[in-house]
């Protein structure tokens, strides 16, 4: 009962005061010129990912479909990017490829910072004994370097695209959750969150309604640098052979397959995939730099 | 001090328990079971009668917690890993083969790291959003951004067969003074891991620094009309310096984790690439008491930053310290 009639209090103040907040943080995300270009890159590229394979078939995994096959074919007017070791034309393969990247990075982005989040909170609010047994749980699988594990997991496993997804959003999440439980831990003593405690609220209702929306700074934050992270850590996979199986592809696998040809002098094969990948990753830094500053309160305009 | 570092430890041996159980138990669940290796070892078409002799004779037959407390038992009485399933050669034997080599590789390119990445964050913060800072932090971002193959890859094309000539790899020799005598092998190796570090870590500090930067503490020290270079050197930068040595302590699986893909791209001989071919022939004890042994140096590197953060930042009071 208690939790309904503080639902209902709080919600006229905090809708007057948040939808003000709410604008000064889009202006000055706004502001942040590097992020908006940051931003319309990412979501131009991701269309283009996914839409153009559909409207302009550029033959990104069938080698019948042109007649006469032509290996690492130098740039022209057919091949805008030329053709890898395999005759797939290399624009068609890039945004091929970009599909898995980009889907795996961005699920297990977001499996990581559902799993961090709620861990993270969980721990740090509760605090005391459950805290120390969860975090000395993260700390174990911390201790454990990542790209080792991920190595032995998919040595282990099988590597479907659904379970790449999982193991990686399933091993990303642990840095995310002591980042979180630092500041649910920090929230938890502030006045307010003691005040709502004096007050008889219930501790899932101090999580949603007072730890939770004062730590989303960090955890937007983190959930953009865990999405460029991912698909780094896809990219170390590709380059370990334990990628995207073929004939599809990831970024990562093309990077590689590109530097083998480096020293043939193919430059179409690499420079290309690499511009684009690197510029993905700068992107979505720049953004999460971007949405910190907008959620950083001392920036705001009291 | 005493009493909380041997809680620590204490705390850090029960993590390195949950590691051995996590790791120990994952082979359990790949196809065939803990058998799996049985088919790397004796080819795709072992018959199931040789496979079985096999996994006798590796011990494989008993029950789940069985063999679990013989290979704790092994550790705790004999310090024994094991044997590896592939290779006529005991655990112990191969770490001592090759971690020396990485342990050479990371410490090496560790000094450098810090040595370039506090200076930098510190003099990116201070002259902050300058042609220098913009300079610093979009190279930074860059190498950041890229796959740390790739880097390796550019740099490899570019020191060694086009320009400079340099070696493509390091001597060969199992020997890691290798890198005083020849030390012009060791130069892509260790720069490339040097230059994967500081990207990561310079976006850290001047953040760090920034941070610290805003404090009020800062205002008040400018406010009583403290030198600019005062206030740097003073204030700032004995408060950034704990978020410094945590980030430090904690980036020894990051160094061991570039290592890896550095010593693949260099050919390396050293225990990431050991580790990525134990994998890839599930040569499971080898995959175990690596694992085992990194885990435990990045629990040591915890302790450590922890510890010294506690010296340098006298605000911090490690509880039970004062016990």
């Amino acid at each position: 009962m208690s939790t309904v009639i503080l639902d209902g209090e709080a919600a006229v103040p905090v809708v007057s005061a948040v939808v003000p907040m709410w604008k000064q943080r889009l202006k000055i995300f706004m502001s942040n010129k590097l992020a908006i270009v940051s931003l319309a890159y990412l979501v131009l590229l991701t269309l283009a990912c996914y839409i153009v394979p559909w409207i302009h078939p550029v033959n990104e995994t069938n080698q019948a479909l042109t007649f006469s096959v032509k290996w690492n074919a130098a740039p022209s007017a057919a091949h805008w990017l030329g053709t890898d070791s395999n005759g797939f034309d290399e624009l068609g393969r890039i945004l091929y490829g970009g599909e898995y990247s980009l889907t795996l990075g961005f699920l297990s982005g977001l499996i990581t910072i559902f799993f961090g989040t709620v861990y993270g909170m969980v721990s740090g609010f509760f605090g005391g004994f459950v805290d120390t047994v969860m975090m000395r749980l993260i700390d174990a699988l911390l201790s454990i370097p990542y790209l080792f594990l991920l190595i032995t997991l998919i040595a282990i496993f099988n590597r479907s695209t659904t379970f790449l997804i999982c193991i990686i959003g399933l091993t990303l999440w642990w840095g995310n959750a002591r980042i979180i439980r630092g500041d649910a831990l920090l929230i938890r003593n502030l006045e307010y969150a003691q005040a709502a405690n004096a007050m008889g609220a219930n501790k899932w209702h101090i999580i949603r309604r007072h730890v939770f929306p004062n730590s989303i700074s960090n955890i937007v934050t983190v959930a953009t640098f865990s999405v460029a992270d991912a698909i780094l850590f896809l990219s170390a996979l590709g380059f370990l052979g334990l990628g995207i199986e073929a004939p599809q592809t990831d970024w990562g696998t093309m990077l590689q397959a590109g530097t083998t040809q480096m020293q043939n002098g193919y430059w179409w094969e690499i420079y290309p995939v690499a511009a684009v990948f690197i510029l993905v990753v700068v992107a979505i830094n720049y953004i999460g730099d971007a949405l910190r500053d907008a959620f950083e309160v001392r920036l705001l305009e009291r | 001090m005493l009493t909380y570092i041997l809680r620590r430890l204490a705390q850090s041996a029960l993590v390195l328990l949950i590691v051995m159980i996590i790791t120990f138990s994952l082979p359990y669940f790949q196809n065939h079971g803990i058998l799996a290796p049985a088919y790397v070892v004796l080819g795709t078409h072992a018959t199931p009668a040789n496979v079985a002799h096999w996994g006798a004779q590796n011990g494989m037959n008993h029950p789940y917690l069985v063999r679990f407390w013989n290979y704790l038992f092994q550790i705790l009485a004999h310090g024994n890993l094991g044997q590896s399933y592939k290779q006529n050669l005991s655990v112990w034997q191969l770490i001592g083969l090759y971690v020396p080599r990485t342990i050479w590789l990371a410490l090496s390119s560790f000094i450098l790291t810090i040595l370039i990445a506090i200076p930098l964050g510190i003099i990116q913060a201070n002259k902050r959003n300058t042609t220098f800072d913009y300079a610093a932090t979009g190279t930074a971002f860059i190498l950041y951004a890229m796959p740390s193959f790739l880097l390796c890859m550019l740099a490899l094309n570019l020191f060694s067969f086009h320009t400079l000539h340099l070696p493509a790899s390091p001597p060969s020799g199992v020997s890691p003074w290798a890198m005083f005598t020849d030390p012009k092998g060791f130069i892509l190796p260790v720069g490339c891991l040097t230059l994967l570090s500081v990207a990561g870590l310079s976006r850290f500090m001047r953040g760090t620094v920034l941070d610290v930067l805003v404090q009020d503490y800062i205002r008040t020290a400018k406010a009583k009309g403290c030198s600019s270079r005062r206030v740097l050197y003073r204030h700032a930068f004995r408060n950034a310096l704990g978020p410094i040595v945590i980030i430090f302590g904690l980036s020894i699986p990051g160094l061991l984790g570039g290592a890896l893909i550095v010593e693949s791209v260099f050919n390396y001989g050293g225990l990431g690439i050991q580790t990525v071919a134990a994998a890839q022939n599930l040569d499971i004890p080898i995959v175990l008491g690596i694992t085992l042994l990194v885990a435990l140096l990045t629990l040591l590197g915890n302790i450590f930053a922890d510890v010294t953060l506690g010296l340098v930042n006298p605000r911090i009071r490690i509880e039970g310290a004062a016990k």
